[in-house]
């Protein structure tokens, strides 16, 4: 028993207190600045280099749904148009609010409704779905249970039989061998439900996004509720997404 | 015999590979696999065409030699004798040439679907086995596991709590990136195989940068090779943490769960140092790496590791001398050194059966070479001895990160990447946290990739996992699953 108080005492407090502020390390890729109007006319460098087909012109954008945060495009400007800040705060409501460009500090997903607030505000049960998932990503979404992130002290937590949950997390480019298991998950979650997809996989297929392997039929039948950008995306992308999205502090 | 003999991360011509008969052809195998050779891959060069021509790779690790022969097929004979009874580890090899090629081995005893699930050869159908008996039961589990997992089924033969049998059914993470790796550009090929299993970015993309290096004749600095080395390291501390840590949960012991798993943090926290993220994605590239870590980031680096390399003796400790843990984890879950040799396990979970076996120290590569790691190895090939050894390696993995780190090289991290030397081949071993990764690549007339074929551990080590279930409690499945942690997306592909 003495042994067991020693190790508490030596895991001192490893928690992140402040999921808004974290100070994460300066290389980490975030939320990115553009700025379009210092592109050379004619250069198409970041377009042609771009493994996931990203990014688009006129004026230059970045598709954080299929975008990895390789970052080719950063490392081979010529003019230092795109860089990838260490901001956590890219969860986004809609699919359009993916495409970035300009200098936005951060991205909020628009407030759930009324309704959803009211069901899920206090206490949120999710069922994750890997469907093709590399295990980054399921690695993350485990991260969030563990003594440094602690989800659970938001009420959010993830449960094993979808009977008990409120919302599916899909993570992976959605293989076509999953796709009925996914279909007969997301149907034994009661109404109302949610659907997040977490990581550039899930959102687009990513860099997986031409194989024929996929299926991904599943997001034509269902809306999502939330996209959460990152190859794999930081377990605080996560936390202060649906945080902002529920709208709690 | 006809072989071609090769080196780790050595390109050949690929017209200097000895194609034979094919009853020349199992004659030599058959002749290798009793000299102590281990099959690492089997697959068919031009899976396109009618007449396949099929490779073999053996290699030996006594004498650090990786031997290639082939063999071509006539468009009416798909016909090779089986070695699989006398040679189990060539079993789910050819498993997968029949269902890839339509190759079919002879009196092979077991023929299963590897990644298509309900079908074998092409279009029979195949159906699990299924002991029949008045208390038999069965219990099926998955795709869907209780926890943040992939997805895998597992149907389990069983008489009240005791297993008799576990057929493992993989496949639902098939993306196909074998292929698409042959219509994907050189940053495509390089995030592609960060992702062939995701906590293994750093294995794999390895074992691809060196694959790709040798095609192109580049050499990188000693500098890169030493990061890119510490950066593997980094990667099996992190998941042996995170090994012990699922082990620790599995068992309800909490406090060593939540400490294991507060030092994973440390750990890829410090990967993240190096280039921003926390599995080492956009780490390595073909000529070097896209970061070059600075003073500061080292010194954090630094820092985390002692914490860690402390903190893990004292929870080791606490782990290692509890008589309730003990008696959970000795004896459960045995695969005995047979066992392990005869069907090529690879890795920690070879090495806790006694195996000499590390790709590390027996083929060695990079920083390898001129700073080697020691071999570690145990007997007993149950829970304890999977999860002794990743506490032992963890250690050696530090302490072999720390004289990185205090003689780091100077020099430059990126080299410019030679155009692929056309019709040829290399065979890329490297040792990821799990064992053993082969990437084989091959460039045709016009220098572009032809071939792309990947053999991740997990494809030896889940029959491992089948066998340590044999004759124990059901109940027993998720620490023996835990201790072997593979990976299905790996296996997939
Ligand atoms: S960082 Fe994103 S947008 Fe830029 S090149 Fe990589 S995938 Fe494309």
């Amino acid at each position: 028993m003495f042994e067991s108080i020693r190790l508490r005492i030596l895991q001192g407090d490893p928690i992140v207190h402040d999921v808004h502020n974290p100070g994460l390390p300066p290389l980490f890729r975030g939320m990115p600045q553009i700025q379009p109007e210092k592109c050379p006319h004619g250069c198409t460098i970041c377009v042609d280099l771009c493994p996931t087909n990203a990014i688009s012109l006129n004026p230059l954008k970045i598709d954080l749904g299929t975008c990895v945060f390789c970052p080719v495009c950063e490392q081979n400007c010529p003019e230092q148009v795109i860089h990838f800040t260490n901001e956590h705060h890219i969860t986004c409501s809609s699919r359009e609010q993916l495409v970035v460009s300009g200098t936005e500090h951060r991205i909020t997903p628009e407030i759930a409704s009324e309704k959803i607030r009211s069901y899920f505000g206090k206490s949120l049960k999710l069922r994750q779905i890997s469907s093709g998932g590399c295990n980054a990503c399921e690695l993350e979404l485990n991260a969030l249970s563990n003594v440094n992130f602690d989800m659970g002290r938001f009420g959010i937590e993830f449960v094993a039989s979808p009977r008990h949950a409120d919302g599916i997390v899909i993570t992976g480019p959605m293989t076509a061998t999953m796709a009925e298991a996914t279909q007969m998950c997301f149907d034994a979650v009661p109404d109302p439900k949610i659907v997040i997809l977490f990581g550039a996989c899930g959102i687009s297929g990513g860099i997986f996004k031409d194989s024929p392997e996929l299926n991904r039929e599943f997001l034509e039948q269902h809306p999502v509720d939330l996209f959460i950008p990152g190859c794999p995306p930081h377990p605080l992308t996560f936390i202060t997404g649906l945080l902002d999205w529920l709208d709690k502090k | 015999m006809s072989f071609l003999s090769v080196q780790n991360h050595r390109p050949f011509h690929i017209s200097d590979i000895p194609v034979i008969s094919v009853s020349e052809f199992e004659n030599s195998i058959r002749q290798s696999l009793q000299a102590g050779f281990r099959l690492i891959s089997l697959f068919a060069l031009n899976p396109e065409k009618s007449e396949k021509t099929v490779l073999v790779v053996l290699s030996n690790p006594l004498t650090s030699s990786i031997s290639l022969t082939a063999t071509q097929f006539s468009k009416d004979d798909h016909r090779f004798n089986s070695f699989a009874s006398d040679f189990p580890q060539t079993n789910y090899f050819e498993c997968e040439l029949a269902e890839e090629n339509l190759i079919i081995p002879n009196g092979h005893p077991w023929l299963r679907p590897v990644r298509k699930q309900s079908t074998v050869l092409g279009d029979q159908p195949y159906s699990l086995y299924q002991m029949e008996g008045e208390e038999v039961h069965e219990v099926a589990v998955g795709p869907i596991h209780a926890g943040v997992i992939e997805p895998g089924h597992f149907r389990f033969q069983c008489h009240g709590e005791l297993v008799y049998h576990l057929e493992i059914v993989l496949g639902y993470q098939k993306r196909g990136i074998e292929n698409l790796l042959l219509s994907a550009n050189s940053r495509q090929q390089t995030i592609l195989c960060e992702s062939i299993a995701g906590d293994t970015t750093i294995g794999h993309s390895m074992a691809h940068v060196l694959g790709i290096e040798a095609l192109a004749h580049t050499n990188v600095s000693l500098k890169t090779q030493v990061l890119r080395s510490i950066a593997e390291e980094l990667e099996r501390v992190a998941m042996h943490l995170a090994g012990l840590g699922g082990i620790a949960n599995d068992i309800g012991y909490a406090i060593g769960a939540s400490s294991y798993g507060r030092l994973r943090t440390l750990v890829i926290n410090g990967l993240a140092l190096f280039c921003g993220s926390r599995f080492g994605k956009g780490f390595l590239v073909p000529g070097g790496l896209q970061f070059d870590p600075d003073e500061e980031a080292i010194e954090k680096l630094k820092s985390n590791l002692t914490t860690v390399l402390n903190d893990v003796s004292a929870i080791n400790l606490v782990l290692f001398d509890s008589t309730s843990v003990l008696a959970r984890l000795d004896h459960t879950g045995t695969v005995t050194r047979e066992w392990a040799s005869e069907i090529g396990m690879v890795g920690p979970a070879a090495r806790a059966s006694g195996i000499d076996l590390d790709t590390r120290s027996q083929f060695p590569y990079g920083a390898y070479r001129y700073f080697p790691i020691p071999l570690i190895t145990l007997g007993t090939g149950d829970v304890f001895a999977r999860t002794r050894i990743r506490a032992l390696e963890i250690e050696d993995s530090i302490r072999f990160i720390f004289e990185q780190l205090d003689n780091l090289p100077a020099g430059t991290t990126q080299t410019k990447v030679h155009d692929l030397q056309p019709d040829s081949g290399v065979i890329s071993v490297v040792e990821g946290w799990r064992g053993e990764i082969v990437h084989s690549l091959f460039t045709g007339s016009d220098g572009k990739l032809t071939r792309y074929k990947i053999k991740d551990p997990s494809f030896h080590n889940w029959y491992g996992l089948a066998l340590a279930l044999r004759n124990e409690a059901i109940s027993d499945f998720p620490l023996c699953n835990k201790s072997f942690d593979l990976s299905y997306a790996g296996h997939d592909l």
